[in-house]
C-alpha cells in the first residue's frame, strides 16, 4: 500500500503515526477497564476520593446480587436478549435473502426496482422514534405487548432492509450461467436458490447475520416501547438504572458488562465479517 | 413464483415498519392526547405541527440536535480520516490496533451511556480525577448546560469515529496504486498527493460516512437518556428525546407523532441532498 511505503521512508512520520495510534487504543480501553474494574468493587468504594482505580478486594458481590438475588430478573434479561437475538437473525436472514434473491431475478420494470429501493432508503433512514407509539398501539390490538415476540418482530423490521441490501450485492455478484445451466437441468427457482445460490452466498448470509445480531442484542428504543415486566430485555435493564433514585453504581456497572462483554468477545471472534459488512457500501459504490 | 420468494420479507417490513409508518402520518393529523380522551379526536389538519413548530422546547431541541449533529459529525470525519490513514496497510501490529479500535461501535448505545457517566462524575469520576493532578479544576460535566452537551457530543465521537475510521480504511485500500505512482514520478509531495489525488478518490466514500453519521447523530437518544437523562433542565433534549417524553410519558400521540414527522423530514432530506452530491461527485 502506497501510504505505508511513504511512512517507511520517514522513520519521523512513522513514530507519530505510532504515538498517535497508541493514544488512540487507550483512549478506547481505558474506560472499558474502569467498567470492568467498578463491576468488583465495593459499593462503598465509589464515594470516596481520589477514585479508586485499583480495587484493593476484587468482590463478586455485584454479579451475585444480580444473578443469584431471588427478586433479581438478570438472568431472565439475559435469556430473553439471547432468544430476541437469535429470532431476529434467523427470521431476518431468512426471510432477507428469499427476498434478495427473488428482487435480483425479477424482471422488475424500472420504476419498481427504484420504488422498492427507496422504501429501504426510508426505512433506514427514518428516526424510530416516528413508528414507535404506533407500533405499540398495534401490539396492543395483537395482544402482543410485553412479548418477545413483539420485540423480535420490530428488529425483523429493523434489519431487513440492511440484509436484503448486502445479499443483494452478493447475488448481482454471482456469474448469471451457473444459474442458467442449473435451469437446463429443470431446476425450478426454488432449487436454484437452495442448491447453486445460497452455498455461494454464505459469506454475505454470515455477514448479515452477525451486523443483525449486534443490531438486535443493543437495540434500546422498539424494546423498551412495547416490554413491561415479563419480556425486558438487558438494554431495558441498563437503561432503567438511570431512573432509579438511589442510583446501585456497582450493579450498574455489573449489568453493563453483562451487555457490553458479549459483544465485545463476538466482535473480536467476527471481525472480518464485522467489518466487512460495515464497509460493504463504501468500497462497492 | 419469484412474488414468492419476496413475500415474507415484505409481509414483515409492511406490520412492522410501514403500517406504523402511515399510522403515526395519520396521527399527526387528528387530535389524540390519551391523557384527555381514550379516543382519538377529529382531524386537525396541520395543526399539530404548527403547535410543534411554535413551541420553544421543541424549537430547542430543533436547535441543539442540529448542532449536535453536526458538532459530532465534523469532528468524527477529521478524526476518523486521519487515524485511517494512519492505519492502513496489512501488518500485524495494524490489523490488531484496528481490531481493538472499533470495540467502541460494537457495544450497547445504553452502555456506552451509563459508562460515560460514571468516567465523567464530577466529584469521584477518574476523568476530574486526572485533571486535578495536572492542576485543571474540571466541572460538573453532566451538571451543566454547556458541559453536558459538550459531554453528549463528546460520547458520540467516543462511540462513533471508529465506524469512519473503518469505511475509510477500506476505501483507502482500494484506492489504484498506479495513479500514486505517476504522481510520485511527476514529482507530488506528500501534502499534494493527499490533496489533489487521495481526497478527491475518497470524496464518494466521505459523503456516505456523513449521511450516515449526521442523520444518526440527528436522532440521537439512547446516550442521552442513561448520561443526563434530557437534563439539566431541558439542556440535553434532543429532538428524539423530546418526543420521546411527550410520547411515551406523557401520552401526547398526535403532537409527538407530528414532531416526528418535522424530524422525519429533516433527516430525510439531509438524506437526499447528500446523495445527490454523490451522484453528482461521481460524474
Amino acid at each position: 500500500m502506497t501510504t505505508t511505503r511513504v511512512h517507511a521512508r520517514l522513520p519521523m512520520l512513522d513514530a507519530l503515526r505510532w504515538a498517535l495510534l497508541v493514544v488512540c487504543v487507550l483512549i478506547v480501553l481505558l474506560p472499558f477497564a474502569y467498567l470492568l474494574v467498578n463491576s468488583v468493587k465495593l459499593e462503598r468504594d465509589f464515594q470516596t476520593y481520589p477514585p479508586v482505580l485499583i480495587p484493593s478486594v476484587i468482590m463478586a458481590t455485584n454479579y451475585q446480587t444480580l444473578f443469584f438475588d431471588t427478586n433479581n430478573p438478570t438472568f431472565g434479561y439475559l435469556v430473553n436478549s439471547f432468544v430476541v437475538t437469535v429470532a431476529t437473525t434467523v427470521i431476518a436472514v431468512a426471510t432477507g435473502s428469499l427476498a434478495a434473491y427473488g428482487l435480483a431475478r425479477l424482471k422488475l420494470p424500472f420504476h419498481l426496482t427504484t420504488l422498492i429501493a427507496l422504501v429501504f432508503l426510508v426505512v433506514r433512514f427514518y428516526p424510530k422514534i416516528t413508528t414507535v407509539l404506533p407500533y405499540y398501539v398495534l401490539m396492543r390490538q395483537l395482544k402482543l405487548l410485553d412479548t418477545l415476540a413483539a420485540i423480535t418482530l420490530a428488529h425483523v423490521g429493523l434489519a431487513l432492509p440492511f440484509v436484503v441490501w448486502l445479499v443483494l450485492a452478493f447475488v448481482q455478484d454471482l456469474p448469471p450461467e451457473l444459474e442458467q445451466s442449473a435451469m437446463l437441468d429443470g431446476c425450478g427457482p426454488w432449487a436454484r436458490f437452495r442448491f447453486v445460490v445460497l452455498p455461494l452466498i454464505t459469506p454475505g448470509l454470515l455477514t448479515a447475520a452477525i451486523l443483525t445480531a449486534f443490531l438486535s442484542w443493543n437495540e434500546f428504543l422498539l424494546a423498551s416501547s412495547v416490554s413491561s415486566l415479563k419480556a425486558k430485555t438487558l438494554p431495558i435493564a441498563v437503561a432503567s438504572f438511570v431512573t432509579d433514585k438511589g442510583l446501585n453504581w456497582g450493579a450498574m456497572s455489573a449489568m453493563s458488562v453483562v451487555i457490553v462483554l458479549p459483544m465485545i468477545l463476538f466482535a473480536l471472534f467476527a471481525q472480518r465479517y464485522l467489518v466487512r459488512g460495515l464497509t460493504l457500501g463504501a468500497v462497492k459504490a | 413464483m419469484l412474488l414468492v420468494f419476496i413475500a415474507p420479507a415484505l409481509a414483515l417490513l409492511v406490520v412492522s415498519q410501514l403500517y406504523p409508518l402511515a399510522q403515526s402520518l395519520w396521527l399527526s393529523l387528528v387530535d389524540w392526547a390519551l391523557a384527555r380522551s381514550p379516543e382519538p379526536g377529529g382531524f386537525v389538519g396541520l395543526d399539530n405541527y404548527a403547535k410543534a413548530l411554535a413551541d420553544p422546547v421543541f424549537r430547542g431541541a430543533f436547535g441543539l440536535s442540529c448542532l449536535i449533529a453536526l458538532a459530532a459529525t465534523s469532528v468524527e470525519i477529521v478524526l476518523g480520516l486521519i487515524v485511517a490513514l494512519c492505519l492502513v496497510g496489512e501488518g500485524r501490529a495494524v490489523r490488531l490496533t484496528r481490531t481493538v479500535l472499533i470495540l467502541p461501535m460494537v457495544i450497547a448505545p445504553v452502555a456506552v451511556g451509563t459508562l460515560w457517566r460514571m468516567l465523567l462524575n464530577g466529584r469521584s469520576g477518574p476523568i476530574n480525577y486526572g485533571l486535578s493532578l495536572i492542576g485543571i479544576q474540571a466541572p460538573d460535566w453532566l451538571g451543566q448546560p454547556v458541559t453536558a452537551v459538550m459531554s453528549i457530543i463528546g460520547i458520540d465521537i467516543w462511540q462513533w469515529t471508529p465506524y469512519v475510521m473503518i469505511v475509510l480504511v477500506a476505501a483507502l485500500s482500494t484506492l489504484p496504486e498506479e495513479v500514486y505512482a505517476a504522481a510520485a514520478v511527476d514529482g507530488g509531495g506528500r501534502w499534494q498527493l493527499f490533496r489533489y489525488i487521495t481526497l478527491p478518490l475518497l470524496t464518494p466514500a466521505l459523503l456516505l460516512v456523513l449521511m450516515f453519521r449526521l442523520v444518526d447523530t440527528f436522532m440521537i437518544l439512547d446516550t442521552v437518556y442513561t448520561t443526563t437523562f434530557g437534563g439539566p433542565g431541558f439542556s440535553t433534549h434532543t429532538l428524539s428525546f423530546y418526543i420521546y417524553q411527550q410520547g411515551l410519558r406523557y401520552y401526547n400521540l398526535s403532537y409527538a407523532a407530528a414532531a416526528s414527522w418535522l424530524l422525519l423530514i429533516t433527516s430525510l432530506s439531509a438524506v437526499g441532498v447528500i446523495l445527490l452530491v454523490r451522484r453528482r461527485a461521481q460524474v
